[in-house]
């Protein structure tokens, strides 16, 4: 479904991605891992579309959507049209507004609509964010904002959900139930790209992974072989 | 009812001051005050939708009063009067009274156009560049309007009275000051529903974080132009009626120091808070207000206690010494101005019983 072929992405003139080459089929969960600076996050911001100057500039290759190339669209479009959208690093909530308003806003493409069936979903999904509804976001826990994150980009309606680290900064037991609750979402039919730094625990969950180092694929397969593959090189991950 | 108690009073206060003015109750210099905070209000509040809510910094706002200013003056001379420029009234002068909303509205448009012209470049980039475009923008719309002889280049252009006179001939009541008030209540409701609007709440995420609010599905330039176009043409607005109310226009009064108090109305006043920016615009047209009658005074006084040698005046010019110092006192002591990005109805939640507003 997502076809991604020989992408080359620059920031200014420092290429960070070297031609790597990848494909998502609909309903699966793929990870993408590696170190630090590998080009996991540059790759999810191309995915995008997002503009410059946070993101990179495609200089070659292709990215294709259901056998489209979607190297001319713009990121709102990427959202209203693919119905995919992202969970950014960092989490990038609106802290100043409350949990509901962040949930609201996020109905935007829909804003004719009353998002108020959408929101009781997600409450079920995280009834953590239930309770602080009324509460203004930067308050909330990292936890807390991780949910929140992946709840607002819920909201789009998206079929494709984007995720940059979900595991940033938390504590290792919500870790295990953010990525329970999207293991649940994939069995109703949501395909996740999820990039990790810890690879055991994307590996885990995801059906099939891809190893990036510096800008380039260096590995890629079902999640067991990878992970066989990776206790092997077990120093060279960082286990 | 109840619930509109505070709108009565506003409509009640309007109507007492038209008809107080018609009696002959208020002086010219008092009317002119009080046009002047509602073109104050309505400049302030349209930088405060790119300044405040937008988290842009627009620095020229005072351009797009200009171009306002003039095509609203260039519109109503030629239209509704004889003169030089374009010889005989295009219309009759007794539709003037029915036809001056056009006259605005024209105004309006042609500066939110010039917005667009401006905001097409510049929101590729962002924060100061966008500041440097707009000075920029401000300084090219004046140079444009000074060499331009035949509506008066630096020496400015006038006639707008005969207009005013037209209409008076027609009804004699204060038209100027209601024509002030209306546009001032639509220019603030078009705002306040505009920002509460979901399609606002897009232009506060794009303030925000603007990644957050394209993965969103928010078209971040077209909100971001969208809303640039608001604000310069209500600027433009309030230049028209600027223009109207003293009959005269110069392209040097909307130069950067124009600019300067707009912004200093919106940050006295809170980014991103109407009544905020409203309150500021109303105690900032007062202050430079009162000067005008305090720097004399204090002059005599200084004078009278012989702190001063005999030679050396306090003149008006040190307004702009006083300005900049309230400016830089209200960023040490308090500098998210009255209400910081809080509505009036956030501070005193009772109000909201008393007024309905949407």
């Amino acid at each position: 479904m997502l076809c991604v072929t020989a992408l080359k992405a620059a920031y200014g003139k420092i290429e960070a991605l070297h031609g790597i080459s990848f494909h998502v089929e609909r309903g699966e969960i793929v990870t993408l891992i590696g170190a630090n600076g590998a080009g996991k996050s540059t790759t999810l911001k191309a995915l995008m579309r997002l503009t410059p100057p946070e993101s990179p500039t495609v200089t070659g290759g292709d990215i294709a959507f259901e056998g489209k190339s979607i190297l001319g669209m713009e990121g709102h479009n990427v959202v209203d049209k693919l119905k995919m959208t992202l969970v950014p690093e960092g989490r990038h909530i609106f802290g100043n507004l409350t949990v509901m308003e962040n949930l609201t806003l996020a109905a935007w493409t829909r804003r004719r609509e009353s998002p108020r069936k959408d929101i009781e979903h997600i409450f079920e999904l995280f009834p953590r964010l239930a309770e602080r509804a009324r509460q203004r976001s930067n308050t909330l826990s990292g936890g807390e904002q991780q949910m929140l994150a992946v709840g607002r980009a819920l909201m789009t309606k998206c079929s494709v959900l984007l995720l940059d680290e979900p595991s940033m900064g938390l504590a290792p037991l919500i870790m295990y139930d953010m990525f329970r609750t999207l293991k649940q979402l994939n069995s109703e039919g949501l395909t996740i790209v999820v990039v990790e730094q810890n690879a055991k625990l994307a590996l885990q969950v995801a059906d099939r992974g891809y190893v990036l180092d510096t800008g380039e694929i260096v590995a890629g397969g079902y999640s067991a072989e990878l992970l066989q593959h990776l206790e092997i090189k077990a120093a060279y991950l960082g286990g | 009812m109840q619930r509109r108690t505070l709108n009565i009073i506003f409509f009640l206060a309007a109507v007492a001051l038209v008809v107080a003015a018609q009696a002959g109750l208020l002086d010219n210099y008092t009317l002119t005050i009080l046009m002047f905070m509602g073109i104050n209000c309505m400049f302030a509040a349209s930088l405060n939708l790119v300044n405040g809510y937008m988290g842009e910094f627009s620095c020229g706002h005072a351009g797009f009063m200009c171009v306002g200013a003039y095509v609203g003056s260039l519109m109503s001379v030629g239209l509704f009067t004889s003169s030089k420029l374009f010889g005989a009234p295009l219309l009759p002068p007794e539709l003037a009274p029915f036809l001056f909303p056009l006259v605005l509205l024209a105004a309006t448009l042609v500066s939110a156009l010039f917005g667009l012209i401006v905001a097409l470049p510049s929101f590729h980039t962002r924060d100061d560049y966008l500041a440097i475009i707009t000075i920029a923008a401000n300084y090219i719309i004046i140079s444009i309007v000074e060499n331009i002889d035949a509506i008066g280049g630096p020496r400015g252009f006038s006639g707008m009275k005969k207009t005013i006179n037209a209409m008076h001939g027609v009804i004699d009541i204060p038209w100027m000051l209601i024509w002030v008030i209306i546009s001032t209540v639509v220019c603030i409701t078009v705002l306040y529903r505009l920002v509460t609007s979901t399609y606002g709440k897009g232009i506060s995420a794009v303030c925000q974080n603007e990644v957050a609010a394209e993965i969103m599905g928010v078209n971040t330039n077209r909100v971001k132009i969208m809303a640039f176009m608001v604000s310069s043409g209500m600027a433009g607005l309030s230049g028209a009626l600027y223009a109207h109310v003293y009959g005269y226009v110069n392209a040097q009064a909307f130069n950067i120091l124009k600019s300067t108090e707009g912004l200093v109305m919106v940050y006295l006043g809170g980014m991103g808070s109407l009544s905020g920016v409203l309150l500021a615009a109303i105690v900032f047209t007062l202050l430079i207000e009162m000067l005008r009658f305090f720097i004399p005074m204090l002059n005599d006084a200084l004078h009278a206690l012989s702190l001063l040698p005999a030679d050396l005046e306090v003149s008006q010019i040190w307004k702009w010494v006083i300005i900049p110092l309230v400016l830089i006192l209200l960023m040490q002591f308090r500098p998210e101005g009255f209400f910081g990005n809080r509505e009036l109805t956030h501070i005193f939640p009772r109000l909201r019983r008393w007024i309905y507003f949407r």
